[in-house]
């Protein structure tokens, strides 16, 4: 190949070029002069799978190897010209004016293969594949191998074939040339080059959560509650398609089956492992209900606080042992057993939770975290906890935030539009997916009880921030409990705003004396 | 077992053979009854269970429970309270039965229509092996088809060699470095 190549033969290269046969045609010129994939390609000097996608259409042929095949080609295609013989259904003889269902079939395919048959006449069955008349599936074969439906009686799906030809003697002979099979449908021969955009990735994703509550409303025929009971019986695969959707462009994998430590194992189905979640439920020994009084107080609600919780530090793999302050490092995560330190804030909740016994304890690393910062300069409320030992892995904080977005953004659309239904649904997906990801048969996809017990306690962690944001403007926090109450005495509004989104609070109402707003007495002060 | 990792621990490396992995993770696949043998609606629920078919009746013999009809009856209806060595022959007899039971579900989910399970596999733990010994070792994520039929059977039938086996036929597709998670921590898959 060292010669430089003549103008004649590129014109020739040219020439063959512009009348290259579709790949279904190469295949077939191939076929019929029995020759090997192998035997092409060592003549055009290429890969036999290079051939095999020229052949496909997954590729076009391209210079140097391109002039040898399109002569290969073209002195096949002298050997063994396209079939002429009609079809079956296009033979015009019995017929000097064809039947509406014979002429439907336009003359161009009257070249197509014929179907494959048995000695005793039957088609036979193969694998499935796309008919190469109409794309549609089906199992019956062309003679030549091809998936083509029984008797080529299927419709072509290209729309710009002839469809009405002239019931001419002459129409098969002119449509000799154009005789070969359709071509399919072009596959794009590359990958897209551009990664979906970010944006537009997560356009498609919130797609997901529409199209859900938009198929179950119209199962449900307008019955919202079946419709609400339907999504939320899908909210847990539906997430963890969510999730896998998030981490389909990710850096890294997560381990979803990791050997648990002992600490992290249940001992049972029913009983709980030796993770203390901090838990607050915190009541101001200064006020009581049972005291008359005109102590005015509000119940607070954190909306959302699973969802904004999402937000942690989480471990990737599988937990590590290590003894002592070992296992300590902003860039690790996991559960530690610590002795806390005393506090003496009676004020405000106890950052531990209501814990009555003192000693050692299992705690996650958002509530060592949270007890690291307020022992540090900054804040000084108590000593630094005392570390024994750790389980960590390397962590993360932004492990779960694309998912925490997705449905952030989805809840607050839902919100403005006032559209409870997926609200519901998005409020299902965040929390079955915190209370399953540990081990439950409702969710198989991943074991990990202590990102569970860890985002647990994140949530606590925020409320006890939200109760020392309250207490510093102020404001007395009468009580905190569960994962988004808070009760504070006085002007609330001027600490924190007031709406329905993740960084607002709302007025909490329920059953019960402690809701809303309502008074408390002093005891002892 | 594949290759050179005999003798496991040797090195301080910890984790389990991949046939006691395997093993485990099957069974967490079977679900039954919740309540433990030891409380009333525990008791009843098994032997219920038990008595309902003729396999039932067989777990019950397996299992080395061999009282008279009068006695099984006064312990359906409650009368008398079955001792705590035939308490926990029929917990074992339950179970029996119901990984019996469960076997044909676990291998349809497995098999997933050909499909197979995709299995997530990961490495010993090293922490403790000094590092001039260490390798690098990752987890590993295969899809695994066309043994399942086989593993459930020898879950079902204790086959420890043939569970082994199954591992090693698993483990192959790992390409080079296969003998090295002839050992494992822990496995695991969403069927």
């Amino acid at each position: 190949m060292t010669e430089k190549l003549s103008v004649e033969a590129l014109l020739e290269e040219a020439r063959l070029n512009a009348s290259i046969p579709p790949p279904a045609e190469r295949l077939r010129l191939r076929e019929a002069a029995k020759l090997s994939r192998a035997q092409v390609a060592e003549t055009c000097d290429v890969g036999r799978s290079t051939v095999a996608n020229w052949e496909t259409g997954h590729s076009e042929p391209a210079p140097p190897a391109r002039l040898p095949y399109l002569r290969l080609l073209k002195g096949l295609a002298e050997i063994y010209p396209p079939d002429p013989t009609p079809g079956p259904t296009a033979d015009p003889a019995p017929h000097p004016v064809p039947a509406p269902a014979s002429a439907s079939v336009p003359a161009a395919f009257t070249g197509a293969p014929e179907t494959l048959r048995g000695a005793d006449g039957r088609a036979i069955e193969g694998d499935p594949g796309p008919c190469i008349r109409c794309g549609i599936e089906t199992t019956y074969q062309s003679t030549d191998g091809r998936p083509l439906h029984s008797g080529a009686m299927c419709q072509p799906a290209d729309p710009a074939a002839p469809q009405t030809t002239p019931p001419a003697p002459a129409a098969p002979a002119a449509a000799v040339p154009a005789s070969v099979s359709p071509t399919p449908v072009p596959v794009p021969s590359r990958p897209e080059r551009r990664a979906r955009s970010a944006a537009r990735a997560q356009a498609d994703t919130t797609a997901l959560i529409a199209r859900a509550v938009q198929d179950e409303a119209e199962r449900a025929g307008g019955d919202e509650d079946a419709a609400l009971k339907a999504l939320i019986k899908r909210a847990i695969p539906d997430v963890m398609h969510l999730f896998n959707e998030t981490r389909a462009t990710a850096r890294y994998d997560y381990t979803a089956y990791p050997a648990l430590p002992d600490v992290l194992k249940k001992p049972s189905k029913k009983d709980p492992d030796q993770i203390w979640e901090a838990r607050p439920k915190f009541h101001h020994p200064g006020y009581s209900l049972k005291v008359p009084g005109d102590v005015k107080v509000t119940a607070l609600d954190v909306n959302a606080a699973y969802l904004s919780a999402l937000k942690c530090w989480l471990p990737i793999g599988k937990l590590e042992h290590s003894a002592g302050s070992d296992g300590i490092d902003p860039k690790r995560s996991g559960v530690h057993l610590i002795t806390p330190g005393e506090w003496a804030h009676p004020h405000l909740p106890d950052p531990i939770g209501d814990r009555d016994e003192p000693g050692a304890l299992w705690v996650t690393n958002a509530t060592l975290r949270l007890l690291q910062r307020l022992s540090g300069p900054k804040y000084g409320l108590t000593d630094a906890p005392v570390i024994h030992e750790s389980w960590t892995s390397g962590a993360t904080e932004n492990f779960l935030d694309a998912l925490r977005k997705l449905l952030s953004a989805a809840r607050d659309e839902a919100i403005e539009n006032n559209d409870t239904l997926t609200l519901e649904y998005v409020k299902a997906m965040y929390s079955k997916f915190i209370s399953t990801m540990g081990e439950s048969i409702h969710n198989r996809e991943m074991v990990r009880p202590d990102w569970m017990h860890i985002i647990h306690s994140q949530a606590y962690a925020n409320l006890w921030g939200k109760a020392f944001k309250a207490s510093t403007a102020g404001l007395d926090v009468v009580a905190m409990m569960g994962t988004d109450e808070l009760h504070v005495t006085g002007d609330w509004r001027r600490v924190f705003p007031e709406g329905r989104g993740v960084a607002q609070m709302k007025v909490k109402h329920g059953e019960g004396k402690a809701t809303g707003e309502y008074t408390v007495g002093t005891v002892g002060r | 077992m594949a290759g050179r990792w005999m003798d496991l621990g040797a090195l301080n490396a910890r984790g389990l053979p991949g046939a006691d992995a395997l093993g485990v993770a099957i069974e967490r696949m079977v679900t039954g009854i919740a309540s433990s043998v030891e409380s009333e609606r525990g008791l009843a629920a098994r032997l219920n269970y038990l008595t309902k078919t003729d396999a039932g009746y067989e777990a019950m013999d397996r299992a080395g429970i061999h009282v008279s009809p009068r006695t099984l009856m006064a312990w359906l209806a409650e009368e008398r309270i079955p001792n705590k060595a035939n308490r926990s022959r029929l917990d074992a007899a339950y179970w029996d039965l119901r990984r019996r039971n469960v076997a044909a579900d676990l291998k349809k989910r497995l098999n997933n229509h050909g499909r197979g399970t995709r299995v997530e596999i990961n490495p010993v733990d090293q922490t403790r092996v000094e590092g001039r010994h260490q390798r690098d070792l990752s987890s590993r994520s295969l899809n695994v088809r066309g043994v399942w039929d086989r593993a459930v059977d020898a879950w079902m039938n204790d086959d420890y060699d043939e569970l082994d086996a199954v591992w090693d036929d698993i483990i192959e597709d790992l390409g080079s470095e296969y003998d090295a998670y002839s050992n494992v921590s822990s496995v695991g898959w969403a069927a």
